[in-house]
């Protein structure tokens, strides 16, 4: 008995083979493209991401808050040369490069025209007075392959003396100074307590005081009012020492006491 | 003839296809309990930091402050140790601060380490690296 062979049949049996093996290869390829995706560990990276750019405003704090106690020009550069160091050994594994660019010249920031040398400026002794910080850093993760993260931080804070009055109404003698506070963003500062003011002196002269903090309608802000009490003289001069919650320290002046008998 | 090659070509097919759902298998919910407790303990830092707290707690050694805003911050089944370190490596001397069973640490499958780096506070640059470890109890 001779089996017939049916070629046509066989072509079936060899096309479902073709088939399969190219179901199989592109499920494989596909698979592997989109686990690849989910088992990256993509939260940790925008945590470490995140983390360094926190961490780096508070480097600009640091340094601001340290010049303006100590005046030393380096400070900023200084701190952040240590800082990409600190944070190479604080994530090890994940290829972090961190370089930064300091604030050189004018720029015009927050209402107030900001001279920098070294990311570093401060304008004291005035009505309005200053301390500011200004670096752009640059990110790159190579563990994942970013490059060329960049972002720029400031810090800031302002003080302008908006009155100083000298109030004399029969035996009650007392100078007023109205002060407004303001941080980067020109948002207003109103956490500041009385020991925030870490000094006040008439005529160069400390002085005791005490504070109150209100909205002002007539100048539109949140105003600290400083008020110092037993002053026999109109004073002509007034300065008032800031030193606020991040350390970072103020100095305004003003020669413009008012006399108010009213 | 041709049924039975008909046949015979669709289990071919058929067997391909349950070749590859022996390999795919469904993603486990372990990494993504990972990926959340990682935002969550990054998060709390970070608003922590945010308020100024962090960084005074942890130069001024307020030790108990900082225990006491971890536990608020974190749900109730969340458990956490936290651990600090210089910006060399080397532990800084504290007292535990922790939160729950910490034997669920041990044997959990699912523990989050959260890495945060203070650079120093007030006009001192002195870092710190706080790893915070998390679990969910």
């Amino acid at each position: 008995m001779r089996i017939v062979r049916a070629k046509k049949g066989q072509f079936i049996i060899i096309a479902a083979m073709l088939l399969s093996i190219m179901i199989i290869s592109i499920s494989t390829v596909i698979y592997g493209t989109v686990t690849y995706y989910r088992q990256e560990r993509w939260e940790e990276y925008v945590t470490v991401l995140d983390s360094i750019r926190t961490s780096s405003q508070n480097v600009l704090q640091i340094a601001l808050a340290n010049y303006s106690k100590t005046s030393n020009p380096n400070v900023l550069r200084d701190y952040l040369n240590q800082w990409i160091r600190d944070v190479r050994k604080a994530y090890p594994g994940f290829g972090v490069d961190l370089s930064f660019s300091l604030a050189q010249g004018v720029h015009f920031a927050y209402g107030v025209s900001v001279n920098y040398n070294l990311g570093l400026a401060r304008t004291w002794n005035q009505p309005l007075s200053f301390s500011a910080s200004n670096a752009t850093l640059n990110l790159d993760l190579a563990s994942v392959g970013l490059t060329g993260y960049n972002f720029s931080s400031h810090v800031f804070l302002k003080m302008r003396i908006r009155g100083a009055e000298w109030y004399s109404k029969e035996s009650k003698r007392y100078v007023s100074i109205y002060v407004s506070v303001e941080k980067e963003g020109s948002d207003p500062v109103n956490n500041l307590q009385k020991s925030n003011f870490a000094d006040i002196k008439l005529d160069g002269v400390s002085s005791t005081f005490s504070v109150k903090r209100y909205y002002s309608s007539t100048y539109s802000s949140l105003i600290y009012e400083i008020r110092v009490n037993s002053i026999g003289a109109k004073p002509l001069t007034a300065e008032i020492t800031l030193v606020d919650t991040r350390g970072i320290q103020t100095v305004s002046y003003t020669d413009n006491v008012l006399q108010n008998s009213d | 003839m041709r049924v039975i090659e008909a046949v015979m070509a669709s289990l071919i097919v058929v067997s391909a296809i349950s070749f590859l759902y022996l390999f795919a298998g469904t993603p486990s919910s372990q990494p993504q309990e990972t990926s959340e407790l990682e935002k969550l303990g990054h998060n709390v830092l970070h608003d922590i930091d945010e308020q100024r707290l962090l960084a005074r707690f942890v130069y001024g050694s307020e030790w108990q402050n900082l225990t006491s805003a971890l536990v608020v911050s974190f749900p109730t089944n969340v458990y956490f140790n936290l651990s600090i370190y210089d910006a060399d490596g080397n532990p800084i001397s504290h007292p535990q601060i922790q939160y729950g069973d910490q034997q669920v640490f041990a044997s959990s499958k699912s523990v989050t380490s959260v890495t945060y780096i203070l650079p120093g506070y007030q006009t001192n640059y002195t870092p710190r690296i706080l790893v915070l470890k998390l679990v969910r109890g």
